[in-house]
C-alpha cells in the first residue's frame, strides 16, 4: 500500500495542501481526515474501525486520567481492545487448535467466526492504543486532545506498516507549531528513496532467486538450500526496513519525526542487542508492556529469565500472524533471550569469561553466532 | 541514592568488583546492563526506594547513568 501511486499520489497532494494551511491545529484536522480517507480507499471496514476504536480508547483515556477507579478503567479498556484483536486476528487460528484438540476430547467450543475480516492495520492499532491507555495509567502521558490522538491513530504515512510509535512522542510533534522547512522534503526523498531501493532492488531481486528454492527445495542441494535461508535472512531485512524508511521518510515530509526501526540488526553481537536492533518499535512495545509487568507478575528467577521470553517473545511472534508457526519463531527467540541471560549471569560469576568475551575475536565470532541464529530462526517465519 | 544504585549495580551486573563505575557511567549503551536484565534494576528500586519507575522510562536515553536514575526516581513521586 505504501509502494502504491495512490500513496505517492495523496502524499504529494496532502504535502502541498498541508504547508498552505498556516495553523498547526487546522493541519493537524487536515492530515486526519485526508489519512482517514486514504484508509477508507483501500477498506471502507478499516476507515470506519479506526474511528470507533479512537473514540473508544479516548473514552476510557478520559475515565483512567480523571484518577478514580482507574486500575479497573485500565484493565478494562486493554481487555476490549485485547478482544478485539483476537476477534479479528486470531479467532480462526483458535478455531483450528480447538477443531483439532476436539478430535481427541469433543468438549472445547467451536468457533464460527468466518464473517469477521480482518480490518487494515488492525495490529498496529490495537497496540498503539495499548500504550497510550497504558502510559495514562502509568501517569507518564496524558490524553492529549482528540484531534491528534486520530491522527495518531490514523496517520497514512505509519498505518500500515509502522513503526508502531507512542502517543508520548507523537504529542510532541504533533503539538509543535511548525513551518515548512526545505530540510523537510530533502530528509524525506532521500529516506523514500532509500526505501524504495532498498525494496525494488535488493529485496524483490533476492527473491527472484530465492523463491524457486523455497517453493520446490527438494529440487536443490544443500548448500543451495542454505545460501537461500541467508539470501532470505537478507531479503527480509531490506523488505522489512523499507516500509519503515519509506514510512519515516514520508511522515517526514510533514515536519514529522518518527522513530527509528532499525538499526543494523545483524550486526549486533547477542540476541539481547538484536533485539534493541531489530523492529525497535514492536520490540520495546514487548519490553514495556509485556516483559517487564509478566516478570513482576512472580519473584521467581525460573519464571523471570525462562517462562517470561518464552511467553512475551512467542505473542511477539503471533502479532505477526495468526499461525503457529509465528509463535514457534518467537519462542526460538525467547529460548535464545533465556540461554543469554543463563550466560550473562555465569559470565558476571567468571572473571576470565569476562575477559574472555571482552576480546575483539570474541564479539566477532559473537556477531557471526548471532546472524547464523537469527538465519535459522527465519526457517520457522517463513 | 546514588551509592545504593551503585553498590546494586556492582553486585548485578559486574564481573569485577574492582571495576569503577560512578553516577555518569553509560551502563546501558555501553552494555553493562543489557535491556532485557533492566526488570531487576526497576524491581531493586521499588523495593529500596517504594517506586515504581514505569518501563517506558527506563531506556538507554533516559536511564543510562545513575545520575538519570536519580533524576527519575526523584521526579516519578
Amino acid at each position: 500500500m505504501i509502494i502504491g501511486i495512490q500513496f505517492y499520489s495523496l502524499l504529494i497532494i496532502s504535502c502541498l495542501v498541508y504547508w498552505l494551511i498556516p495553523k498547526q491545529v487546522i493541519r493537524n484536522y487536515f492530515l486526519s481526515a485526508a489519512s482517514i480517507l486514504f484508509i477508507f480507499y483501500f477498506d471502507r471496514y478499516a476507515a470506519l474501525f479506526v474511528l470507533v476504536l479512537s473514540v473508544y480508547t479516548y473514552i476510557f483515556a478520559l475515565l483512567i486520567q480523571n484518577n478514580k477507579g482507574k486500575i479497573f478503567y485500565h484493565r478494562a479498556g486493554v481487555a476490549g481492545l485485547v478482544l478485539v484483536l483476537i476477534a479479528f486476528k486470531y479467532m480462526g487460528l483458535l478455531n483450528g487448535v480447538t477443531g483439532q484438540l476436539n478430535k481427541f476430547i469433543s468438549v472445547l467450543p467451536v468457533f464460527k467466526i468466518d464473517f469477521l475480516l480482518l480490518p487494515l492495520g488492525l495490529s498496529y492499532i490495537i497496540f498503539k492504543h495499548i500504550s497510550y491507555l497504558t502510559d495514562i495509567y502509568w501517569g507518564i502521558n496524558d490524553k492529549g486532545n482528540f484531534i491528534n490522538f486520530i491522527l495518531y491513530s490514523s496517520l497514512f504515512t505509519i498505518f500500515v506498516a509502522g513503526p508502531i510509535e507512542r502517543f508520548t512522542r507523537f504529542k510532541i510533534e504533533a503539538e509543535r507549531e511548525n513551518k515548512f522547512s526545505p530540510v523537510y522534503v530533502e530528509e524525506s526523498f532521500q529516506r523514500i528513496v532509500y526505501g524504495l531501493f532498498k525494496k525494488f532492488v535488493i529485496a524483490d531481486w533476492l527473491g527472484y532467486f530465492i523463491n524457486p528454492v523455497w517453493i520446490n527445495h527438494e529440487n536443490y542441494s544443500i548448500w543451495v538450500r542454505a545460501a537461500a535461508l541467508f539470501g532470505y535472512s537478507i531479503q527480509i531485512y531490506m523488505d522489512f526496513s523499507a516500509y519503515s524508511d519509506i514510512a519515516i521518510g514520508s511522515s517526514r515530509l510533514f515536519g514529522f519525526k518518527i522513530m527509528e526501526n532499525f538499526n543494523y540488526p545483524y550486526f549486533q553481537s547477542n540476541i539481547s542487542q538484536f533485539w534493541r536492533c531489530w523492529h525497535i518499535s514492536l520490540s520495546e512495545w514487548i519490553r514495556d508492556y509485556l516483559f517487564f509487568p509478566l516478570s513482576s507478575y512472580f519473584n521467581n528467577k525460573v519464571w523471570q529469565l525462562f517462562f517470561v521470553p518464552l511467553i512475551a517473545m512467542g505473542i511477539c511472534g503471533l502479532w505477526h500472524g495468526p499461525a503457529l508457526h509465528f509463535v514457534l519463531w518467537g519462542m526460538c527467540h525467547g529460548f535464545a533471550i533465556f540461554i543469554y541471560q543463563v550466560w550473562m549471569q555465569i559470565k558476571r560469576r567468571n572473571i576470565n569469561l569476562s575477559t574472555l568475551s571482552n576480546k575483539k575475536w570474541f564479539t566477532q565470532v559473537s556477531i557471526t553466532f548471532t546472524f547464523v541464529y537469527v538465519t535459522l530462526c527465519w526457517i520457522f517465519f517463513r | 541514592m546514588e551509592e545504593k544504585l551503585i553498590a546494586f549495580i556492582k553486585e548485578e551486573f559486574l564481573s569485577d568488583p574492582d571495576i569503577e563505575i560512578n553516577a555518569g557511567t553509560k551502563l546501558i549503551s555501553k552494555g553493562i546492563i543489557d535491556s532485557f536484565s533492566l526488570f531487576s534494576l526497576q524491581a531493586f528500586i521499588e523495593r529500596e526506594f517504594d517506586k515504581k519507575i514505569p518501563p517506558p522510562l527506563i531506556t538507554a536515553e533516559s536511564f543510562d547513568t545513575v545520575k538519570q536514575m536519580v533524576e527519575i526516581i526523584n521526579k516519578f513521586c
